[in-house]
């Protein structure tokens, strides 16, 4: 048995396996199918001040190993968070990461300020459109990004701040940078890349909201790719996601420079795939007589 | 709620396009309720997404579903052979609560029948049923024979190639009249459920009808939002989770 605890951010997680925010709710649903409290943390659905309904149906399409969402947002608002699903999270002793979204810089501020000093983490999902600034999202340019992580980070006085970076961008590296500029304590991606499915009977996207964000094991190549530009950009900890599977994909994920990952897809492909992907990742370890598994973060070398 | 690994016991066409499954799974599952559904891996790497399918028939360890030749998942799935593993996550959603109701209409439409096979089998002893099924053509037909022990069964193909021409939410609202009905089942493609409501309205009958929908699903278990449908008083439910099975009157159709 290999020593999966790390720290991040002076938090401790007893494995460096979180899940990704929006496919695991507040963890009540998975918590029926195995013990939740096994896991290493649990990013929330995006947090909004209010709560929201999100887009129309249907939401979701499937590609070849990858799928298409595009779930908009829907949540039962900060407060309805805190009031409900905050204690049970709690009482499961997983790192709590909440995950929050807001259509202007004050919204991030207010959010931030409301959640401060009760959870593990904030998690900023900066993919969203700023309604101020033409509906451009907040994630796509280094200025905004480091104007976002400020005032974020200014409301966040006893709680790390995370931010989770979007892969449509020009340069991952000067998107990190910027986060790490505007205060970031940690960084993780990487969200959805947007895509289309095409319903080529009805001449029509699949998904409702035409535009959705891709996911699954597809992904991971680009997503290790952006995680290893980041990470060799930043100081700061990295979080990797995009595809993992399995207890190798998280290996990968760490070699590359994350010191934990996040897990979303999988979720859906198998219930049990957390469970499954710790035990892996242990297995691996064990395998290759590694005692720790902080000895190979970051640990790939270049050809 | 389970996740499982079955062994195919059993995998066959039973009407054209049209295939049972039947797998055994390796523990119980617990109690499994008419209108409850599986979520099933179709077994290859390259769909993330499993297939929600009805429930057919539960008896102990043995569940059998069937389902239609859709696109690649089903396909896929009408390959699997006896013997395989199947990845089964089981029993999803609500399904049918038919405490209290005595005389109950059954109202199912191409593969809606399943469902609502398990909602009969479950409660037949005890309760009367009358049944309106449509299918497209007689070629499309098939289990009628679960419907045997039904107080009524009429048959419906859209053609007229087998039973009454016409569909089966009209050969309902014929009988209507005559049965002195506590509540209805109903389950099939979203225009039927639509024309359903619209006539329950318009032919003023106030007995509780009890519809199982469908959506698209990421994670069936209630977790990703993915899969909701609007209900009358402008939220969203999750149709894995809070559904399949709503009243027809909370629900915008
Ligand atoms: C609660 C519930 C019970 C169901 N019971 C049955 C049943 O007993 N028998 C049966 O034949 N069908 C049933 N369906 C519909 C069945 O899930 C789809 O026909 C099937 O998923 C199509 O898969 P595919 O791979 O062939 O199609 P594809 O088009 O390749 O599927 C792509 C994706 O879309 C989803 N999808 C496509 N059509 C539907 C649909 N109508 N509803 C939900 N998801 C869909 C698939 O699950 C998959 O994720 C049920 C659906 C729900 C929600
Ligand atoms: C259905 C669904 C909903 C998601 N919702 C959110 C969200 O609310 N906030 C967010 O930051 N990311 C969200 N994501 C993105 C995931 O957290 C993750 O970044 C992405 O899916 C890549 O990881 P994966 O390939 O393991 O799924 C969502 C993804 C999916 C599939
Ligand atoms: S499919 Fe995830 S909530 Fe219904």
């Amino acid at each position: 048995m290999a020593d999966l605890k790390v720290e991040i951010c002076g938090v401790k997680l007893k494995n460096p396996v979180i899940a990704a925010s929006g496919t695991f709710g507040f963890g009540r649903e998975y918590n029926e199918i195995y013990d939740i409290s096994s896991l290493g943390g649990i990013s929330t659905k995006g947090l909004t001040l209010e709560p929201r309904q999100g887009n129309p149906v249907p939401r979701i399409a499937e590609g070849r190993s990858i799928i298409l969402n595009a779930v908009g947002l829907q949540n039962p608002g900060v407060e309805s968070f805190i009031e409900k699903d905050l204690g049970f999270l709690k009482s499961k002793g997983v790192a709590v990461i909440a995950n929050v979204a807001g259509r202007t810089l004050e919204d991030y501020g207010n959010i931030c300020a409301r959640l401060n000093g009760l959870v593990d983490f904030v998690e900023l999902n900066i993919s969203c459109p700023n309604v101020k600034a033409g509906g451009m999202a907040f994630g796509i340019r280094p200025e905004s990004i480091k104007e976002v992580t400020l005032i974020s980070k200014r409301a966040l006085s006893l709680t790390p701040l995370m931010v989770k970076l979007s892969p449509n961008v020009e340069s991952i590296a000067a998107n990190a940078q910027a986060a790490q500029n505007g205060g970031a304590d940690c960084i993780s991606l990487i969200n959805t890349l947007t895509g289309m499915v095409i319903d080529i009977e009805r001449r029509k996207p699949l998904i409702a909201n035409n535009t959705g964000g891709v996911s699954g094991a597809g992904i991971k190549p680009i997503a290790v790719r952006m995680v290893y530009e980041a990470a060799h950009a930043v100081k700061i900890p990295v979080i990797g996601m995009g595809g993992i599977m399995t207890g190798e994909d998280a290996v990968e994920f760490i070699m590359a420079g994350a010191s934990a990952v996040q897990v979303g897809t999988a979720n859906f492909a198998n219930a049990n795939a957390m469970p499954q992907i710790i035990q892996g990742l242990n297995a691996w370890l064990d395998r290759h007589n590694i005692a720790d598994v902080k000895q190979i973060t970051g640990c790939v070398k270049l050809n | 709620m389970k996740d499982l690994i079955a062994k195919v016991k059993s995998n066959q066409m039973i009407a054209e396009n049209t295939y049972m499954i039947t797998f055994v799974l390796p523990e119980s599952a617990g109690d499994i309720r008419g209108g409850q559904f599986v979520n099933l891996s179709v077994g290859d790497s390259s769909h993330l997404l499993r297939r929600p399918l009805g429930i057919c028939i539960a008896e102990g360890k043995e569940i059998s579903v069937c389902y239609q030749l859709k696109g690649e998942g089903t396909k896929k799935l009408s390959k699997i052979k006896t013997g395989d593993s199947l990845n089964v996550l089981l029993p999803l959603g609500n399904g049918f609560d038919l405490s209290g109701y005595k005389n109950i209409a059954v109202i199912g439409g191409g593969v809606g029948i399943f469902p609502l096979i398990a909602a009969i089998r479950e409660n037949i002893k005890h309760k009367n049923f009358y049944s309106y099924i449509g299918f497209r053509s007689k070629s499309a037909l098939c289990l009628i024979n679960e419907f045997d022990k039904c107080k009524s069964l009429t048959v419906t193909t859209d053609d007229g190639s087998y039973g009454k021409s016409g569909n089966a939410v009209d050969a309902f609202f014929e009988d209507v009249q005559n049965l002195n009905l506590d509540a209805i089942i109903a389950c099939g493609p979203p225009s039927m459920l639509k024309s359903l409501k619209e006539k329950l309205l318009k032919n003023a009958i106030d007995v509780p009808c009890f519809v199982s929908l469908e959506e698209r699903m990421g994670c069936g278990v209630g977790a990703c939002l993915v899969c909701v449908c609007k209900k009358n008083d402008g939220n969203n439910a999750r149709v894995c989770k809070d559904g399949p099975v709503f009243n027809i009157n909370d629900v915008v159709l």
